[in-house]
């Protein structure tokens, strides 16, 4: 009975010359898009921007059911405010901040590449000031609503969009801080390169989402 | 017999391709032999003895077959859950379960089934043979993996343990507010719920960027995305969805969680603060319809797997399932509302669904069409991984056309939330997931285990499992057009529904009796199956060339291909394989993502006990939060410091294993002698 | 061929000996549950026809199977073969196609003949208001509002007229459905909403809530009694007049114990001191089929022991364990059974 052989590649093939692909003249780390950890990266972000999509989408919703009150008046002050729309200077500068910090963010990622540990260590640490006060101003910043999170749905849903990013604030400042740490103790080499390129592409997203949710929130009523 | 670090020909260096006659063979020098480098990669690859090495191991192959064990066992939990319900409702007005015990049942048995058996015993599967079948030794993210294990594994104790305790969730399987909201939900039985979603939702999405970012980087060389195996694209695109839809039934369980807690009070669900009951059921079923596809998209992978097997040639119309799972994917997002026909929805919107509702049974149909024409042109080989198949084919279609029934609005509006429903999901769901799930399990078995299951007892339980089915779930359809609606703990005994419900509770023992057969089959063939050998069922994937069960390190030498179906259609002698990689590390190959051209070398973390404790306090934060927002900076914090640990030690290479009196640096595979 | 013959009888047994009933959807009694009814024996058929060609499919294959224990020699490919298959499976997914859109035409049809209903001005109208686990049934009368009949757990409809549900739920969501004449509709606290149905055979039905929505959701049941208009007429001049009064000893005594226990603290009787609404009114109480949310039987010994102990009829309900004495009891049975 005449049967396709079985590729065993686990047994020897004696006397055979086997076509082989040599492979160990290969790099062994990839500073870019290549890696995997890029793509685990990635698509963590992809997750969490279908979740802020999902809440844009709520927010959308519960402004859908009235459009004439949005947000709600309040009326637990006197006297009583009936366009509260939230106040916007301390968003503002944080926005703005955030935009800034993107050149050094920009500046260290080129050095990544060139290995040029000095400016990498100089950027990091501007990039990691920048975001602590980025959370500290967000902190602040659920003051200028008008309304908290337990008086309506109002507050629940912009209270609920504005605390996500400030826990992505939160991670992202701990991952800077433990790659900077990492860099001034034992310098720069391509792992860590491609470490420091990979927690510079989360500060990018968690900016880059800020803008329309910001958008959104501080200007959507005001304009809409 | 010293191996010397020999220079390589680089005649086939970067950049070769496993069509291009670039490859060259490689001169001899000092041999090292097969069984050397057999041990040098065990070493690597095993985890550590003992029970520090056996709680700590992030082999592929381990943690799946763990996932497997777990999700059968719960499945084993709600089945017997089912049969208790089943018994309950065998006659009218009887007393076997009350109302209070029958809603934790129920909704017990749903939740478990839907998220703690169905998406991760189809997801552990992929697991398992995705990186057999493309050819290399370990996921991209070994140590996530075994934190998304125990997760898992945490979780289901959570869900069985608070039934357990009389605190179990009792508000359905979907937990609509206000019934599972602050007011007529009091105590913590839905938190219970709502946190359990949580977790098993992050256990899938870590699991589904495994997938992802595993297919894509670390294919065989000359595994271009269309000599992919159909098991592996149906593992990919159920990744994406689950990416896509996790997130809104994560955000739906955690508004509903802190609308329910008392210090934090939110109220996204209130309709008297501006928040909307409506909301709730879009953001579920946004993701609960995606959801079913999930399950049963993994399943069609099983099924375009075994079929080309058991007919004994190769699937028809490769191209059209692939791009019908894509196509699935896609629509099953726009499917959502026809869950909620009965809501006070615009009908305008209600029309378009029921179009894309049944615009999706075209791409289902264009599969079943494609799996039949393989049968029909090829040979049929009857074992009971293929009676499955066949059992698979009749039962999704009758699922499948109930399903379209209830596309349609007007039939909809009389079988919604009635025991028709409860045989259609039951038809899809068994018929379309379970089914191809047994059979698969029956195929893989010798893979796993290196003995042959029993084909009497499997044609016996097979038999058992048809037709206690059937006889359970085909009555239901009746009941439901008759009136009867579904959670429903007792009916009256004026209703007349009482003989049809005796016989869904018969052909519910029935098929228990046939899947304890079924079990019985494995743990006896376990010890007295005939031996398999690699490839018993002379099937044509990857994952039958190599050993049965395979080595920790899956291949000595990753293949190269060069088309669909290695094992049927490349010459063994011609089909190159790769060298150069590392021994003594855990060293794999990443390729290019659209033609798997090597690309470089990559070092996969090794084994840790830190996703054990991740998992711990993970599973931590999201308990405590069923009983004070504080769990979330504490246990959250502990959670921080746990991954911070874990990004510090993945920056140190490691050396698995020292090898005193070898030379250091890489140790070249070469032909040995002969 | 005789194991097919058993399970195509099985079926039909199973199918054919259940369509008529009073809680059936293939049973219609109203216009939009016939169109339903008729639009479902369409797809029914089809997927009859499917199924069976389907199943016919796998057959012919299968004469040429194998049984051998080792794998068989593979199949080769013929490409003339592959070719014609392509057709036909083309050809299978346009024909899937046409019977879908044929499929979805008829849902359209069947929505828009359902709601010819809608052109109606003057519907008789009638609001009906989910609690857990009864329903609260409110005929309001806007011109002369004292005319207005509130009642629980009981529906009167005049055949052939139409008429327009309002729907509502105070607590959680409910979902108002009577089979034999249209499709349920679901009550959403924050969402009140219309159901416009007419019936056109007249008869005893019944509904059931279909949305969970709790412990007892099995037995939140409704009784719809569709009449003849002069029949209905009478009814609802029957409802609108107040409870009569107490004219025997025992009567008297059973009025004073209703007062005095905590009946009064949930029930209304038009016509007594009793006016809370929590839950079901019971000015007409002995003219209802049915108690306990539709599930029992309206008898004197049914009434007693739901009275004494609701809990264990509908556990986890509302109401609570009365400790009445006997001879008040009877007394308070008594009162009750002149509330027609």
């Amino acid at each position: 009975m005449s049967r396709t052989p079985l590729i065993d590649l686990d047994v020897e093939r004696p006397a055979e010359a086997r076509p082989t692909i040599d492979v160990s003249g290969l790099p062994e780390a990839a500073n870019d898009w290549r890696a995997p950890i890029w793509w685990g990266n990635n698509l963590l972000l992809v997750i969490e921007t279908a979740m802020f999509g999902i809440l844009v989408a709520a927010y959308l919703y519960y402004w859908s059911v009235d459009f004439s009150q949005w947000p709600p008046p309040h009326v637990s002050t006197h006297p009583a405010n009936l366009d509260p729309n939230p106040k916007l200077l301390g968003s503002t500068i944080e926005t703005v901040l955030m935009l800034l910090s993107l050149v050094p963010a920009i500046m260290c990622d080129r050095a990544c590449v060139r290995f040029d540990a000095r400016r990498v260590k100089v950027t990091v640490v501007i990039v990691l000031l920048i975001e602590l006060v980025a959370g500290a101003l967000r902190i602040h910043g659920f003051k200028e609503l008008h309304h908290s999170y337990d008086d309506n749905a109002y507050g629940s849903i912009t209270w609920g969009i504005l605390f996500l990013h400030l826990l992505h604030i939160i991670v992202s400042l701990a991952e800077t801080a433990l790659v900077a740490v990492w860099v001034f103790r034992h310098g720069l080499d391509a792992r860590h390169a491609r470490d420091t390129r990979v927690s510079l592409v989360y500060w990018y997203w968690i900016v880059g989402i800020w803008v329309p949710l910001y958008l959104l929130v501080f200007w959507g009523p005001r304009v809409l | 017999m010293n191996p010397t670090t020999a220079t390589t020909s680089s005649a086939a260096g970067v950049g070769a391709t496993a069509g291009d006659a670039a490859t060259a063979t490689v001169d001899v020098r000092a041999a090292l032999t097969p069984d050397r480098a057999d041990e040098l990669l065990d070493r690597t690859w095993r985890h550590r003895p003992g029970l520090i090495g056996w709680l700590s191991t992030t082999n592929h192959k381990d943690i799946a077959l763990r996932f497997i064990v777990t999700a059968l066992a719960f499945f084993a939990i709600a089945g017997l859950l089912a049969a208790a319900m089943r018994t309950q409702l065998a006659r009218p007005g009887q007393r076997v379960l009350g109302p209070d015990l029958y809603n934790q049942f129920f909704t017990t048995h749903g939740t478990a089934m839907m998220f703690l058996f169905a998406v991760p015993i189809m997801k552990a599967i992929g697991l398992y043979f995705v990186p057999l079948m493309i050819g290399t030794r370990n996921v991209a993210f070994p140590r996530m993996n075994a934190f998304a294990y125990y997760l898992f594994l945490f979780t289901g104790l959570l869900l069985f343990g608070a039934l357990a305790l009389n605190v179990g969730a009792d508000r359905g399987w979907f937990a609509y507010p206000p019934l599972s909201g602050p007011q007529f939900g009091p105590g913590k039985r839905p938190d219970v719920w709502t946190w359990v979603i949580s977790l098993t939702e992050i256990s899938a999405l870590v699991g589904a960027v495994e997938i992802i970012t595993t297919v894509f980087k670390q294919r065989a060389v000359g595994m271009s995305l269309a000599r992919m195996p159909v098991f592996v694209w149906a593992q990919l695109i159920t990744a994406f969805m689950v990416i896509f839809a996790m997130p809104s039934v994560m955000l739906a369980s955690s508004m509903l969680s802190t609308d329910r807690m008392p210090t934090v009070n939110t109220h996204f669900f209130n309709p008297a603060e501006g928040g909307d009951v409506l909301l709730y059921q879009h953001l579920f079923w946004f993701f609960g319809h995606p959801e079913v596809y999930i399950i049963f998209i993994p399943a069609t992978g099983f099924i375009s797997d075994m079929i080309p097997v058991f007919a004994r040639r190769k699937l028809f119309g490769y191209t059209a399932v692939v791009l019908s799972l894509i196509a699935t994917a896609f629509i099953g997002f726009g499917l959502w509302v026809h869950h909620m026909f009965s809501t006070p929805v615009p009908e305008l919107g209600q029309g378009m669904f029921t179009a894309s509702s049944m615009l999706i049974a075209i791409p289902s149909g264009v599969q079943v069409f494609c799996w039949i024409a393989t049968i029909w042109l090829g040979r049929p080989w009857i074992r009971t991984p293929m009676l499955y198949v066949l059992a698979f084919i009749v039962l999704f279609v009758c699922g499948g056309l109930t399903g379209v029934m209830t596309a349609s609005v007007s039939v909809d509006l009389q079988v919604h939330d009635t025991f028709f429903v409860v045989a259609h999901l039951h038809y899809v769901l068994i018929g379309g997931a379970v089914f191809p799930l047994l059979g698969a399990l029956h195929f893989w078995f010798p893979k796993w285990t290196g003995r042959m299951p029993s084909e009497r007892i499997g044609v016996v339980a097979f038999v058992l499992v048809f037709v206690g089915f059937n006889l359970t779930f085909f009555p239901m359809h009746q009941l439901g057009l008759q009136g009867m609606t579904r959670r429903v703990y007792t009916y009256l005994p004026g209703t007349g529904w009482g003989p049809l419900n005796m016989l869904a509770t018969i052909g519910a023992y029935v098929m228990a009796l046939g899947l304890i057969v079924f079990a019985c089959n494995f743990l006896v063939s376990c010890r007295r199956g005939r031996p398999a050998g690699d490839n018993p069922w002379h099937a044509p994937t990857l994952d039958w060339a190599t050993t049965s069960p395979p080595r920790s390190y899956n291949f000595r030498f990753p293949p190269a291909v060069r088309s669909l179906y290695p094992l049927w259609s490349d010459d063994p002698a011609k089909t190159p394989v790769v060298i150069g990689l590392q021994l003594d590390r855990r060293e794999v190959l990443t390729t290019t993502v659209m033609d798997a051209r090597p690309a470089y070398r990559y070092e996969l973390a090794g084994d840790s006990l830190l996703p054990l404790f991740l998992g711990v306090t993970v599973f931590l934060t999201f308990f405590g939060l069923i009983f004070h927002p504080w769990a979330l900076p504490i246990f959250g914090g502990a959670s921080g410091v746990i991954l911070m640990v874990w990004f510090w030690r993945q920056n140190t290479v490691e050396k698995v294993h020292d090898h005193p009196g070898e030379p250091p640096g890489p140790v070249h595979r070469q032909r040995p002698r002969q | 061929m005789r194991l097919w013959g058993f399970i195509v009888i099985g079926c039909a047994a199973v199918l054919g000996g259940g369509c008529a009933g009073n809680q059936s959807a293939l049973d219609p009694a109203g216009p939009q549950s016939t169109g339903i009814r008729d639009l479902f024996w369409l797809f029914l058929g089809v997927s009859i026809v499917v199924q069976v060609l389907v199943t016919a499919a796998l057959l012919p294959p299968l004469r040429r199977r194998s049984a051998s224990a080792e794998p068989p020699p593979l199949v080769p490919e013929e490409a003339s073969r592959e070719r014609r298959t392509t057709l036909v499976v083309g050809g299978l997914v346009l024909l899937t196609t046409v019977i879908l859109a044929v499929l979805m035409v008829g849902d359209f049809l069947t929505g828009r003949a359902a709601h010819a209903t809608y052109a109606d001005p003057d519907p008789l109208k009638i609001k009906v208001v989910g609690h857990q686990w009864w329903w609260e049934v409110n005929y309001p009368n806007e011109r002369e509002p004292y005319k207005g009949v509130l009642t629980a757990n009981e529906i009167h409809i005049p055949v052939g007229r139409t008429v327009e549900f309002s729907l509502d739920s105070v607590d959680v969501i409910h979902s108002f459905w009577i089979p034999n004449l249209h499709g349920k509709k679901d009550m959403i606290p924050g969402h009140p909403t219309t159901l416009r149905l007419k019936a056109d055979r007249p008869g005893l039905y019944y509904g059931q809530c279909a949305e969970f929505c709790g412990h007892q959701h099995a037995k939140m049941r409704l009784t719809v009694v569709v009449e003849s208009q002069a029949e209905f007429d009478k009814w609802m001049e029957a409802q609108n007049r107040p409870a009569p009064t107490p004219i025997y000893a025992s009567q008297k005594r059973g009025l004073e114990v209703f007062l005095t226990s905590s009946c009064v603290m949930c029930h209304q009787i038009d016509g007594t001191p009793a006016r809370s609404r929590f839950g079901p009114v019971l000015t007409h109480l002995a003219s209802r089929p049915t108690i306990a949310g539709g599930s029992l039987a309206n008898t004197r010994g049914n009434l007693a022991g739901w009275i004494l102990d609701p809990h264990a009829v509908k556990p986890g309900v509302r109401m609570p364990q009365n400790n009445i004495p006997p001879a008040d009891l009877h007394a308070l049975l008594d009162y009750l059974e002149m509330l027609k």
